[in-house]
């Protein structure tokens, strides 16, 4: 059985057979000793409650709890509305089409609402952009709009947190201070919106001294810089991965942060799906980064490269394809990039190579590659260009300048932009800014920048906004409100248009009047502008035509070449990327993002220093400079110093992080933030640099790292929930299952040391792969035929039989399902100490689990939630019954009978059942108990404006009970409702999964197995599909399709 | 516990008897209900009792029964044509209700109209059994009223003979004894025989029992609120609305057939009728103003107060109202008596002006209980009375049934699915369930049947 691939592991612990990790696994909850934390004095001296506390609570709650039971039922009240608004039916949801737009980060989606509050984001498959898919980023904006902090009405700053004004006075204020001679800038990230931009030309026209400074925390100024000088159009294009047969990228993390990641995404998979297993084919991904990045582990093929040698790397690649140019990398990633020139000239024409490279020369050298492979016209073209990245670094340096010479009187912030955090030069920035007299932001909540400004005049939640976004030339897209205004904000258009002496009345009126005038003519769809009007905000997105123009190289590329660095001598570089969940910082605030563990590192609240783990070929692994994690979830901290500052950071070691190279995310250690999101990381921004076009560079030299203490509170899931490990039998070398040595290795049935938990295939060998697997398969069958269990087979075969199909070729890792299932089933937020704890609550975890080469390994991604056994170990050892299976094949949780045995997790092989150990959800009647995640004052959650965000059919489970993924039953029961009321079978559309609709790239299936029309049944049917753990005989509901990668291993040598 | 069984299964041998003859005829009272609602309710009584724009149906075969069956059926399809043709019934008719002319249904087969004559009758005579019963019938589904008297007979007749046979033992024994020789003197008294520590501890035992059965029994109705009838804020009568009236349940509580919520109506579906309505059966000006005080409606105009109208105004405008139509109804009153009659009238209202209705809640299921209307109303087909009783009959609103979770299973237990008439239950999903139905062995598939006990059909 060549294929079965044992060497599958999570980290060095399972790799070396760690003891601890044994110890660690046995456990279903590993518990921090007890006697540590009593033992640890500063643990004892902050703890409020001693004895007689302890006795008088004791006292009170026991006379409370009979007093409250003596007492009447208390009196609710039922209020209807005055008048009922005809599109709501109170207890049924209303969808809304509408546009998620923060900066540049685009998705297409449909807001659900109940009783007039959204409450889930879900994915708006009209769009040809984002095509039903979300990311994580897109799932968590609905907890934004509930955020108690945000600000309530305009303000005028000043001490502690400034003093409330009205419109009115705020007008009037801002009047007085500009006047149309006045020089104003208007700062701000890329705005996607056509309107806005009218807004800000109307204003313009009154002010005429007024300019806009667009730029991006994370910069692709580069591209736009390089796309002017090769094409004379200065914009991103439109890259077609779903017509690219090998990608070769170099770092750009196009599935996970890069520009428009859940719209390549959806087009990448289509290239990856296994169709055939006969005649199996997939297309390659090729990439050259130092750390992991969520694309790099989705790669088939990695090379490494530092930072600093991107440039000379391209160089290479151009010289090798006939570009003229030469560079300087490595023996190795030489090596691989001539074997990838080769396989890129027969791909020519189904060739796309992309860079995240902020210098504006590497691009013209990545533009002349395309030229060379004939992407142009092929997988990159121009008419349906990229619009999600707008900023050009080099301006608001300038900014900076005017500003120093007090040439400046006005500055305007808006469109989410936050300078003062998150330019490499902040500090120069904040003091030149301090020099402007008339500062006014549009923020919505605090940032660094808002806190330096005179005046907020907040902006209005996205969900709560009319707009519109242009993510791409020809798509459009509406913004519509979901919720009336919860504060006294304004939409910031309408706030330049005031100023503006415009007599607009509301800006809904100018946004329509502006897709009346501008759009309304380019389509010939509709007769009448009203008829367009509707369709649109039906739909949520529309097309336009566009014309694809003839475009010709025409960028000297020997003078890009000749001006782009040769790799820096340091000894050790450091890599600063954006995190999945974070992005630049300016979704810190949002606790399901940073509660969602990094695709990589797996860990939250918090960046993290990725350090390598370097492989003697003896078993023995040795961190960077021996920094390393335990299992009893401490890491040591790492001090590092470049040019531009030191940091500490705890060390995370990754494998497949270069030698000699380390990496971090940016975005976190944000000062001026929301209470929850405080105290977060460490802000890296101030140790990027700045390059002579004046455009922020991603890497550092690092001139020491040392080791500078241990992490205490080491919030890293990786070792969480950990199922298959293996050890070492006492006295001999026979490498067993850790569950079967503790029941003393008796050769139980199914006793294999290759628990079925991944099966992984190359694209070349899948025949061969899926014979072994299904002789694998029928051997476990014919185990599992030997039962003693009583065959439901006849009840599950009537009714419906709900499962769900992985598919883990199509799944990247990207997360938006677990902040999607978080949404969806009111699942709680518990915060790093917790999370270092175990405690953590996803219902949907992802597991990352390295394979192949421990130096290169790939990377597989596996969505894992409760597998609805149809054996299910766990139903068999609840003394009260509180969890017991349906007709339906659920496993089922009842929260109400459950009494915290805890036995349940205990026998779950997965593990996926989770125990809430505090109030969480702050449901407690006694303030005191009362949990916060961050330390905040008002603890998240206990706030009923927090709360409007629970879904209202999920109950929200309290302190002492189990719970787990339910397949949403909730949904289930909506989707057989509608059939049944409709007087027809259930459809596959009927009932869909938080995490299915979440998914970009369509890796989860869910459905009736009994449906034989349905698009399960279709999935079920693929032979490359397993079972987890299928030689124990839990029959599972879950089965998932195994992960073929494409690796070509020549490019090892 | 036997005997409650027993009764329970004669309950179900009755229904199922019931529900056995209507399957069996062929017009039946339900489709004489759909029809009757769908072509007749416009102008007769649904109580079929009093007349409204058409007689009353009720007993009307016993006023046709000296003519021919079809002469019945002709006058329903077309009356006006038997008028001309001069049926003397039918001119006895139109002299007693000229000039309104029935309206003609050339459509309705025999069978229908006989399905609708079921209907009546049917109605009919409940509403006769209502007044036998003085008014406590209507969809009631209460379980029989315990025999008490029968229990103390059963208890004392056992215990009788307890202590018969225990005495016989007691002598037999002594006998015994007597004749081994071994007896010490008299066998024990009768008192001393009740007196004996077994008996004793039996006793207690026993009386623990009954204790911890009432503590338990009272533990678990802790919460519960049968019975529950707060004061609302208007003085809603659902008997003169639901039964009176006969308006629908639907028509105000609209969610019922859509949403997990029935949803109390907002304001404004008050207004569809009491627009017109403007002084009520039973409490004239007083209640009804409270709606028009929270619609922003002026009753002496018929119109809406526009936005700009302050406070002052509209009280103003009521009190007109108030004083308008008490004067209209006490002509004889004294300046002072309307004053303070219109003054504590208006002083009612401002808790209302311009602001929503707050009911109190009386059907109220604990958080981690989900309960969908849809569900019951439109796919269960369960009629509003079997979980909310009588409420045509209310005046005051009271919650009906205990909602107790048994109160939930017994019903899931015993209701019937409409499994032949929903698709949704088509045969490739229940095919074991089908077959038995065709080949006889099975009659009906409970809710039970089809996993309507399990934890999370409610609980999620």
């Amino acid at each position: 059985m060549k294929n079965q691939n044992n060497d599958v592991w999570v980290g060095i612990l399972d790799k070396t057979n760690d003891p601890q990790l044994e110890e660690m696994a046995s456990k279903e909850f590993y518990e921090l000793p007890v006697v540590d934390a009593l033992s640890d004095e500063k643990f004892v001296e902050q703890s409020s409650t001693n004895r007689r506390d302890f006795l008088k609570y004791l006292g009170f709650g026991l006379g409370a709890a009979t007093l409250a039971a003596s007492c009447e039922i208390p009196v609710k009240k039922a209020i209807p509305y005055v008048v009922k608004p005809d599109e709501i039916v109170p207890g049924v949801a209303t969808y809304y089409a509408s546009s998620f737009v923060k900066g540049g980060d685009y998705c297409s989606v449909l807001v659900k609402t109940r009783e007039g509050r959204p409450i889930k984001i879900e994915g708006n498959p009209t769009s040809k952009v984002t095509k039903g898919g979300t990311s994580a980023r897109a799932q968590a904006v609905v907890l934004d709009l509930y955020n108690t902090e945000r600000f309530k009405s305009p303000i005028v700053m000043g001490e502690e947190k400034g003093t409330a004004t009205t419109w009115d006075d705020l007008d009037k204020t801002i009047a007085s201070k500009i006047n149309p001679a006045s020089t104003i800038r208007i700062v701000t990230n890329t705005i996607l919106s056509p309107t806005t931009k009218k807004a800000i030309a109307d204003f313009t026209a009154k002010y005429p001294n007024t300019q806009v400074v667009t730029y991006d925390p994370i910069s692709s100024a580069a591209i736009l810089l390089a796309n002017e000088a090769s094409f004379g159009d200065k914009v991103i294009p439109d890259y077609h991965f779903d017509k690219a047969q090998f990608v070769m990228s170099f770092g750009a993390d196009f599935l996970g942060t890069w520009i428009s990641p859940v719209e390549y995404s959806t087009d990448w998979v289509k290239t990856r799906k296994i169709k055939d297993v006969h005649h199996a084919k997939m297309s390659r991904l090729v990439v050259a980064e130092s750390g992991m990045s969520l694309t790099g582990s989705n790669a088939d093929n990695r090379i490494l490269i530092k930072p600093s040698e991107q440039g000379q790397a391209i160089l290479y690649l151009c010289g090798k394809l006939g570009g003229g140019t030469s560079g300087k990398v490595n023996d190795k990633a030489a090596a691989a990039l001539d074997a990838i020139a080769k396989e890129l000239q027969a791909a020519q024409g189904k060739a796309l190579v992309v860079s995240n490279s902020n210098d504006k020369n590497v691009q013209i050298v990545v533009n002349k590659i395309n030229e060379l492979l004939g992407s142009y016209g092929n997988t990159i073209t121009f008419g349906n260009a990229s619009l999600q990245r707008q900023g050009v670094d080099s301006e608001v340096q300038t900014l900076i300048g005017e500003m120093n010479s007090g040439s400046i009187d006005a500055v305007f912030v808006m469109g989410g932009a936050n300078p003062a955090y998150d330019l490499p030069n902040s500090d120069k920035f904040k003091e030149a800014f301090a020099k402007v007299t008339t500062k006014v932001s549009f923020a919505g909540v605090i940032d660094e920048t808002t806190a330096m400004c005179n005046y907020v005049a907040p902006n209005n939640h996205l969900l709560e906004s009319w707009g519109d976004a242009q993510p791409k030339r020809g798509e459009y897209s509406l913004i519509q409100p979901t919720i009336n205004l919860l504060y006294d904000t304004r939409e910031s258009e309408m706030s330049l248009l005031k100023w503006a002496g415009s007599g607009v009345k509301s800006y809904y009126d100018y946004l329509k009047q502006n897709w009346e005038a501008t759009l309304f003519p380019s389509q010939s769809n509709y007769a009448t502008f009203q008829a367009f009007w509707d369709n649109a905000l039906h739909d949520g997105a529309i097309s336009v035509p566009v014309s694809e123009g003839e475009l010709a190289f025409g960028a000297d590329v020997a003078t890009a070449a000749g001006s782009i660095k040769s790799a820096s001598s340091a000894e050790v570089e450091i890599d600063f990327c954006e995190s999945v969940n974070i992005g630049n910082g300016q979704y810190a605030d949002n606790p399901w993002l940073q509660e969602m563990p990094d695709p990589v590192m797996r860990t939250v609240w918090g960046n993290y220093l990725a350090i390598n783990i370097a492989f003697d070929g003896d078993n023995n692994y040795a961190t960077f400079k021996g920094m390393n994690q335990d299992s009893k979830g401490h890491t040591d901290i790492a001090k590092f110093a470049t040019a531009k500052g030191d940091a500490t950071l705890p060390v995370v070691p990754v494998f497949g992080q270069m030698p000699n190279t380390v990496q971090a995310g940016l975005g976190y250690g944000r000062e001026a933030i929301t209470s929850t999101g405080q105290n977060t990381g460490v802000n890296l921004y101030p140790m990027l640099s700045i390059n002579s076009d004046g455009l922020t560079q991603y890497w550092a030299e690092v001139s020491s790292v040392e080791k500078a203490g241990v992490e205490d509170e080491f919030a890293c899931v990786q070792y969480h929930h950990t199922m298959g490990v293996t050890g070492t039998l006492e006295g001999s070398e026979e490498v067993i299952n850790v569950d079967e040595r503790i029941l003393g290795h008796k050769g139980y049935q199914g006793s294999l040391t290759n628990r079925t938990i991944l099966r992984t295939s190359h694209v070349g060998e899948v025949e061969d792969f899926v014979h072994d697997l299904q002789h694998e398969r029928e051997h476990h069958q014919y185990l599992n035929s030997k039962t003693l269990y009583p065959d439901y087979s006849g009840l599950y075969g009537m009714g419906h039989h709900w499962g769900m199909h992985i598919d883990l070729n199509a799944c990247t890792g990207c997360a938006a399902c677990t902040v999607a299932c978080m949404a969806e089933n009111n699942v709680p937020v518990v915060g790093k100490r917790e999370v270092h704890r175990h405690h953590e609550m996803t219902w949907l975890r992802i597991d990352r689990y390295f394979y192949g080469d421990v130096n290169n390994p790939n990377v597989v991604y596996q969505p894992l939630m409760c597998q609805h056994c149809d054996n299910a170990p766990c139903e068999n050892v609840c003394p009260v019954a509180a969890t017991n299976h349906s007709s339906e094949g659920l496993n089922q949780m009842t929260y109400n009978r459950c009494i915290g045995t805890r036995y349940c997790a205990n026998n779950c092989p997965f593990k996926v059942r989770r125990f809430n150990w505090l109030d969480y959800t702050t449901a407690d009647l006694w303030p005191a108990n009362q949990f916060s995640i961050n330390g905040e004052e008002l603890p998240f959650g206990a706030d009923n404006l927090t709360r409007m965000v629970l879904n209202p059919d999920v109950t929200v489970r309290s302190r002492g009970v189990i719970e787990k993924c339910s397949f949403c039953v909730q949904r289930i029961q909506e989707g057989k409702l509608l059939a049944k009321r409709e007087g027809r079978k259930l459809k596959d559309n009927d009932v869909k999964t938080a995490c299915q609709t979440a998914c970009p790239t369509g890796a989860i299936v869910f459905g009736d197995a009994n449906n034989k029309s349905g698009e399960l049944h279709k999935a079920l049917e693929s032979p490359l599909n397993y079972i987890l753990l299928e030689e124990i005989n839990v029959r599972s509901s879950v089965t998932y399709s195994a992960k073929v990668h494409n690796r070509n291993t020549e490019l090892d040598a | 516990m036997l005997y409650k069984r027993f009764s329970i299964q004669i309950l179900l041998l009755a229904t199922f008897l019931l529900v056995g003859v209507q399957s069996f005829a062929q017009p039946n009272v339900g489709e004489g209900k759909q029809l009757f609602k769908d072509n007749c309710a416009q102008c007769h009584a649904r109580n079929m009792k009093s007349d409204l724009t058409g007689p009353a149906l009720g007993g009307m075969e016993e006023r046709w029964a000296d003519y021919p069956r079809e002469d019945l059926y002709t006058w329903v399809r077309n009356s006006q044509k038997m008028i001309a043709d001069g049926h003397p019934y039918a001119l006895e008719l139109w002299a007693k209700w000229k000039p309104t002319v029935m309206n003609q249904f050339p459509n309705l087969t025999d069978d229908q109209i006989e399905s609708i004559i079921l209907y009546v009758n049917d109605e009919y005579n409940k509403v006769d059994e209502v007044v036998v019963n003085g008014g406590t019938a209507g969809g009631a589904t209460g379980s029989e009223p315990t025999n008490w008297s029968f229990y103390y007979v059963i208890v004392g007749v056992l215990a009788l003979l307890a202590l018969i046979l225990g005495r016989l033992i007691i002598l037999l024994n002594h006998q015994a004894d007597q004749k081994e020789g071994t007896s010490l003197g008299e066998p024990k008294s009768v008192l001393s025989q009740v007196f004996s520590p077994s008996v004793i501890a039996f006793i207690i035992f026993i009386l623990v029992l009954l204790f911890g059965h009432t503590v338990v029994n009272n533990a678990i109705d802790l919460g519960r609120q049968k019975g529950y009838q707060p004061q609302q804020p208007i003085k809603f009568s659902h008997a003169t609305h639901a039964g009176e009236q006969q308006i629908d349940c639907q028509y105000c509580h609209d969610g019922a057939r859509r949403s997990k919520h029935s949803v109390i109506p907002a304001t404004n579906t008050c207004m569809n009728c009491h627009a017109a309505i403007k002084v009520g059966s039973t409490y004239g000006t007083e209640e009804l103003t409270k709606i028009y005080a929270s619609a922003g409606w002026n009753p002496n105009t018929g119109q809406y107060f526009a936005s700009n109208v302050s406070e002052d105004d509209k009280n103003k405008a009521y009190k007109k109202w108030f004083k308008d139509e008490y004067v209209k109804a006490n002509a004889d009153a004294t300046e002072k008596r309307i004053n303070s009659a219109v003054d504590k009238q208006l002083a009612n209202i401002q808790e209302f002006m311009g602001r929503p209705i707050e009911w109190t809640k009386i059907h109220n299921l604990p958080d981690h209980v989900y309960f969908n209307h849809a569900q019951h109303v439109s796919v269960g087909k369960v009629e509003c009375q079997t979980c909310h009783g009588p409420v045509e009959t209310m005046e005051v609103l009271e919650q009906h049934a205990p909602l107790s979770m048994g109160w939930c299973v017994n019903c899931h237990r015993e209701t019937e699915v409409k499994f032949a008439d929903n698709p949704y239950y088509n045969e490739d999903f229940y095919k074991a369930y089908h077959t038995e139905i065709k080949n006889g062995s099975r009659t009906a598939v409970t809710v039970e049947e089809i996993g309507g006990l399990e934890c999370q059909k409610c609980h999620y």
